[in-house]
């Protein structure tokens, strides 16, 4: 039976419910799923109405947004239904007096961005920089994703509004910059994959842009000195390039540079920008970067598919060695020192490159993650890596709780099962 | 209590570490939410996490509800034991267990005290940021329970953004880890979850904070304004240019002249409308142009004068007003109510007005001492609840005040919590579906209900707790 004709009495409701333009049929294999049907409901009363439905029929979707992040968790091979949330678009608020705004989960962050920028005349801008041009707002908070200005997409999350599998729409947190009124929901949502409800929209805290902005590069061996270097000043951003990745920024910028790197980021009131641009002024080999956009560049470089991807967290007295067991394991190494955050690339083919080089990088990251006391996600691999290994660390531990939540908040498992930690 | 379960909690813990005795239970009876009321079974004192695993599988096969309690300044009766549950104090565990200087993280006992922290990592250089107004007292696993604010929430967040792991018993007696020292999530933001649970999901054992450094220059000023409406208008106008101060507190007339009448004098203008006591922090030359884009936006709102405190004993003389002023309030009347609210910061000026006006109308003595930055309001009432004709006018006063809030978008509480307080009002702000998803969390960690019950959610509209079969929950008999 072909995949459309698996869900086509689903596929009469959902055009009921959502009208025929919003629901198509196909015959595509993603993410290890045989989907017969994209659906992308508007936000509200046919979101919840797809969601009802999917329910009833015991039908399991894959949730997608701006699909950077695709490779990103485990494949979804139950799901029979794509769907997109691109219509996912209630009014936008930008509340520039109180410098918060509600933004559409379906929207893509870099019009998100450009809207905030309009019409608060350039007073704030969004604290959410995921890697991709077209990640959406909902893709971004549900996989967490973090570029190279913003650390934690959780902080900058004042509320959210999700429907869940249930088709039940529903609230949490709110648009005031403080609230314990309840549980954090939002916390649980941000980097949840999608798994236990669907973001609709979310009131975010914009930050102030900066008056001044700044950036220089030293060079610095490694990851550890790097951090001793970004503490003594005040940048918005620092990140260690390991040898081959300062190379590549290199050749990006026109020049030819040798060796790891320091990238900072000087940025906010012009008196202190300046002041810090001094102090770098008088470090040895240090340089301004006046051409091109290097933190667009490295968002960009997260962003491209690279084959396998691991991220490794580390305490910031473990960085220097985690850096060296992870390009040891033959990975290229890009490090944020002050959020004890490296990445680590590998040049993968499938086909091409062969199961020892999976090993290699997924036991460096191990070690890595052991000797850093901290963890690793494998963010980008193929899918048939993904198929049989696990993505997340050590998720056991935790398990238990991963899947009593699950199963509250998706009983029927219709919302990308499988795709988070434990396959949960 | 049964004396079975007692008897099992003196093994546990050791007889002198369980009371029982009514004398000693009276302390128990109520937080710092002084007019909600009850009385624990039995008050529960573990030394370590092994002894809190024993409590709770013991209390557990008995059936009886327990409730993990810090210092109990909790606002919100959070720390109550209900329904005759037994109250495990966590006053014993309270052992700052590492300090890494250069991580810049530290690992501590739930009834480490708040500012001992600070002062412990001062000598490194560092400090931890959260400092509710009760930090001299509060503990910092009761601060992880309502994810704790205070003045300086502004710059540096809620207790939230500054805990990186938990160690915690659940409800069934499994000791789990949550996060990890280096703050990275793996699979579901567990350690979001629980922060600001108000104790209902576990027992946390041990909690890895994440360490600030102290900025390298600090600056506060003080503003005096005629009209407390001027006061909320300069806070708007900084809030709108962008600039994010370390705090931004507001002291109004009526706690200025309860302030000035009392050991906690600060020399303020008790002819004032209200002050305004910002604070800055950072790098020396960001500091000193945000103290002067500080003193223009007072300037620009009407401000009779604008002080920068010269040296540190000014400093504290300034923040004296704000700091004493609950304590200052105590000469007024023998009860204080400390509400809470939060309301966009554009509607300051118009909700203080409105609350005012809640107050007058009730006959009540209502001052505001206030986190402006963040829009949370402490709208104040001194009260005497022996009266309890004016008790009643406190609690509809309050409810309005609630009612004004949410209605220009607010919330009912910025960082005191639910609690038994709020419970009721939990529908003015969320729907019967908004309220379903959060018990499926509680339900996820605690499918039995037996972890601090009666909290958080309404007994009046919603009833799932007290009606749990309703909804296939699997109750706890609750006396």
């Amino acid at each position: 039976m072909s995949a459309a004709a698996d869900v086509g009495s689903l596929a009469e409701g959902l055009r009921r419910e959502l009208g025929a333009p919003a629901v198509e049929e196909i015959e595509l294999d993603l993410e290890g799923a045989r989907l017969g049907l994209r659906i992308a409901p508007g936000p509200g009363e046919a979101l919840g109405a797809a969601l009802r439905l999917l329910g009833e029929a015991a039908t399991p979707a894959l949730v997608r947004g701006g699909g950077t992040r695709s490779a990103f968790g485990h494949p979804v091979p139950r799901a029979r239904v794509l769907l997109e949330t691109r219509a996912l678009l209630p009014p936008t608020v930008v509340d520039d007096e109180d410098g918060i705004a509600y933004l559409p989960a379906g929207a893509a962050l870099c019009d998100l961005r450009e809207h905030v920028r309009k019409v608060s005349e350039g007073r704030w801008e969004i604290p959410l920089d995921p890697p991709g041009d077209s990640s959406t707002l909902g893709g971004c908070l549900a996989a967490a994703a973090a570029g190279p200005l913003h650390a934690a997409p959780r902080d900058a999350v004042l509320g959210l509004d999700v429907t869940l599998a249930s088709g039940e729409p529903t609230r949490c947190g709110g648009r005031v910059v403080k609230n314990v009124a309840g549980y954090d929901l939002a916390k649980l949502y941000v980097g949840s994959l999608g798994t236990l409800g669907v973001i609709e929209g979310a009131w975010l805290r914009l930050q102030p842009a900066p008056e001044a902005r700044e950036v220089w590069w030293a060079p610095v061996d490694d990851p550890r000195q790097a951090l001793a270097a970004a503490r003594a000043a005040s940048t918005r951003v620092a990140a260690w390039l390991s040898r081959e990745v300062a190379a590549e920024l290199g050749a990006e910028l026109g020049e030819n540079r040798a060796g790891p790197a320091l990238l900072v980021e000087l940025a906010g009131d012009a008196p202190a920008v300046e002041a810090e641009a001094r102090a770098w002024a008088g470090r040895a080999g240090a340089q301004r970067l006046e051409q091109g956009d290097p933190m667009a560049w490295l968002r960009a470089r997260q962003g491209r598919p690279r084959g396998l991807r691991v991220r490794v967290a580390s305490l910031a007295s473990a960085l220097a060695e985690v850096a060296r067991i992870l390009e040891e394991h033959g990975a290229q190494v890009l490090a944020y020192p002050a959020r004890g955050e490296l990445h680590a690339d590998v040049d993968f083919s499938p086909g091409v490159s062969g199961d020892a080089t999976v090993e290699r990088i997924l036991r460096g990251a191990r070690l890595a993650a052991r000797a850093g006391q901290g963890d690793f996600v494998v963010e980008d691999a193929p899918l048939a890596i993904r198929e049989v290994r696990e993505m997340f660390g050590d998720p056991e531990p935790r398990l238990a709780l991963f899947r009593a939540l699950k199963a509250q908040y998706d009983p029927r498992g219709i919302l990308n099962p499988g795709r988070q930690a434990g396959r949960v | 209590m049964a004396p079975a379960l007692e008897d099992e909690l003196r093994q546990v813990v050791g007889s002198s570490h369980v009371l029982s005795r009514p004398e000693e239970l009276l302390v128990y009876e109520a937080d710092g939410l002084t007019h909600h009321s009850a009385t624990p079974r039995a008050v529960v004192l573990p030394a370590d996490k092994t002894e809190v695993v024993q409590i709770v599988k013991r209390c557990r096969a008995h059936g009886v509800p327990f409730v993990p309690r810090g210092a109990g300044t909790g606002l919100s009766g959070g720390a109550l034991a209900l329904d005759g549950g037994v109250v495990i104090e966590c006053a014993r565990m309270n052992r700052i267990l590492r300090i890494d200087p250069e991580d810049r993280i530290a690992v501590v006992q739930p009834g480490v005290v708040n500012a001992d922290l600070s002062k412990r990592v001062a000598p490194h250089g560092l400090f931890y940021a959260p400092d509710p107004s009760s930090q001299q007292a509060c503990t910092l696993g009761g601060n992880v329970a309502e994810n704790s604010g205070g003045p300086h929430t502004l710059k540096y967040g809620t207790t939230t953004n500054h805990v990186l792991a938990l160690e915690l018993v659940l409800p069934d007696g499994k000791l789990v880890q949550l996060g990890s020292a280096t703050g990275m999530t793996v699979g579901y933001d567990l350690v979001g979850a629980v922060v600001g649970s108000e104790g209902t999901l576990g027992v946390v054992t041990e909690a890895t904070m994440r360490l600030s450094p102290i900025p390298e220059r600090v600056e506060t000023l003080l503003g005096i304004f005629g009209e407390v409406v001027s006061a909320c208008r300069a806070v708007g106008r900084m809030i709108r240019s962008g600039l994010v101060p370390a705090a931004l507190e507001i002291v109004d007339r009526r706690t200025i002249e309860a302030v000035e009448a009392s050991v906690y004098a600060a020399g303020l203008p008790t002819d004032a409308g209200a002050v305004l006591i910002v604070e800055v922090d950072g790098p020396a030359p960001a500091v000193a142009r945000q103290v002067e884009r500080v003193r223009e936006h007072c300037v620009a709102e009407g401000a009779d004068q604008v002080q920068v405190a010269r040296d540190e004993a000014e400093r504290q003389r300034f923040w004296r007003a704000r700091k004493g002023a609950f304590g200052a309030m105590g000469r007024l009347a023998p009860d204080l109510y400390v509400h809470d609210a939060v309301v966009p910061r554009r509607k300051l000026p118009e909700i203080l007005e409105s609350i005012c006006e809640i107050g007058d109308r009730h006959g009540l003595r209502l001052s505001n001492v206030f986190h402006a930055g963040d829009g949370n309001l402490h709208p104040n009432i001194s009260f005497d609840r022996r009266d309890a004709d004016e008790m009643a006018r406190v609690l509809a006063a309050g409810e309005e005040i609630l009612r004004t809030c949410v209605e220009a978008g607010g919330v009912i509480s910025g960082e005191h919590g639910i609690g038994t307080e709020k419970r009721d009002f939990m529908g003015l702000l969320y729907s019967e579906a908004d309220l379903e998803a959060m018990k499926k969390l509680r339900a996820a960690f605690d499918p039995t209900l037996v972890c601090n019950p009666g909290k958080l959610f309404p007994t009046t509209r919603f009833c799932v707790e007290a009606n749990p079969k309703a909804r296939g929950y699997d109750q706890v008999p609750l006396g």
